[in-house]
């Protein structure tokens, strides 16, 4: 079985366009992206093997999926509250989130995603969107028909189950956000959040040493955390002149892991990652 | 309703001291402080770090200068009063 796939640039959120089984016409010259889709979507072969071993049968399924790569500008709606979402979106490169708009036009973030993620899974089973999702930086994302998703679920359950369990590890990491938003300082929370964001990135290979990106800014934290920008940015101070991390334009430097761990009292057992637990 | 500004100095454990407690009626209502060079270009603003009543707000704001604040701290405690 053979797929289109093409690579869409610039600002469309791509809601519109998986009709089109045809390279547009600016992108005709990249039909040989086509060819690379193999190594594409290997952050999603590397998130599901972070997760369970894939046979070869499995991972060729994964592969093949029909996706439609698209490269998004930063801080771009993906799929918009309200929408009935039709596609899964996978991250290849880049951060997103999910997020709301409150009254008022506040924001509560409510979640971040790197590389692997497929951040609106959910919607395969519960297609209208209750929440946004966004780009946060500029990113590369797939776009996987649902029908093709369902398919390939019904045709290997054992991807269905590592589906289903990273769905349930999505619940588990929510849970921490609401301990930590209910009864955590302020710098605990964040102390936790940088924890968290550290080891996602390291169970995929996008951290090591106690150093990853952290491309968000103190706006973000504030609406990821529920902390003012004021705060945010007293507690980043305090965590500088503790010695515990430092931030160098988009990357975050944990210097004292053991005791950003303690101060938030930080358990990795939510996260569930296989290769550490084994 | 009138307010009354009471210069103090407030232990944010940071370099935001400089504060005005705000009192209504001769309730305290609200506490600012003085953003610090620390946060760069809110600089100088006034930040509600504390409210009371109908000044308590989970989206604390920063205000231009003092004047602005007692302007929306009023109003906050004119429209509790209408309701």
């Amino acid at each position: 079985m053979s797929y289109d796939v093409f690579i869409v640039s610039g600002s469309d959120t791509g809601a519109d366009a998986w009709e089109s089984r045809a390279l547009p016409p600016a992108m005709q010259g990249e039909a040989s992206m086509a060819s690379n889709i193999h190594r594409s979507l290997s952050p999603l072969i590397t998130k599901l093997e972070s997760i369970a071993t894939l046979s070869d049968a499995e991972r060729h399924a994964v592969q093949n999926l029909p996706v439609r790569v698209q490269a998004l500008q930063a801080r771009q709606d993906i799929v918009r509250d309200g929408d009935m979402a039709s596609q899964c979106c996978l991250i290849l490169e880049g951060w997103a989130c999910r997020y709301k708009i409150l009254g008022e036009g506040k924001r509560q973030i409510f979640s971040f995603h790197i590389a692997g993620d497929i951040p609106d899974l959910q919607s395969l089973h519960i297609p209208l969107m209750d929440h946004s999702l966004a780009t946060m930086t500029q990113a590369t994302v797939a776009f996987i028909p649902h029908a093709a998703m369902h398919s390939l679920t019904l045709r290997f359950p054992s991807i269905a189950a590592v589906l289903w369990r990273d769905t349930l590890v999505d619940a588990a990491i929510f849970r921490e956000w609401m301990a930590c938003m209910g009864r955590r300082s302020a710098y605990d929370h964040l102390a936790h959040l940088f924890c968290e964001l550290y080891l996602k990135q390291e169970a995929v290979g996008l951290a090591g040493e106690h150093r990853c990106p952290l491309p968000i800014t103190q706006g973000d934290l504030a609406d990821a955390s529920g902390i003012s920008n004021v705060h945010v940015n007293r507690v980043l101070k305090e965590m500088r002149s503790n010695g515990l991390i430092t931030l160098h334009g988009n990357t975050l430097v944990i210097q004292g892991w053991d005791e950003l761990i303690r101060a938030a009292e930080f358990d990795e057992t939510y996260l569930h990652l296989r290769k550490r637990s084994a | 309703m009138s307010l009354h500004l009471q210069s103090v100095q407030l232990a944010t454990g940071s370099d935001d001291s400089e504060s005005q407690l705000v009192f209504s009626d001769g309730f305290l209502v609200a506490v600012l402080v003085h953003l610090s060079e620390m946060h760069e270009k809110d600089a100088g603003m006034w930040f509600l770090e504390a409210g009371f009543g109908p000044v308590s707000i989970r989206e604390q704001p920063s205000f231009v200068d003092l004047d602005a604040a007692q302007a929306w701290i009023a109003c906050r405690l004119s429209e509790s009063r209408t309701n």
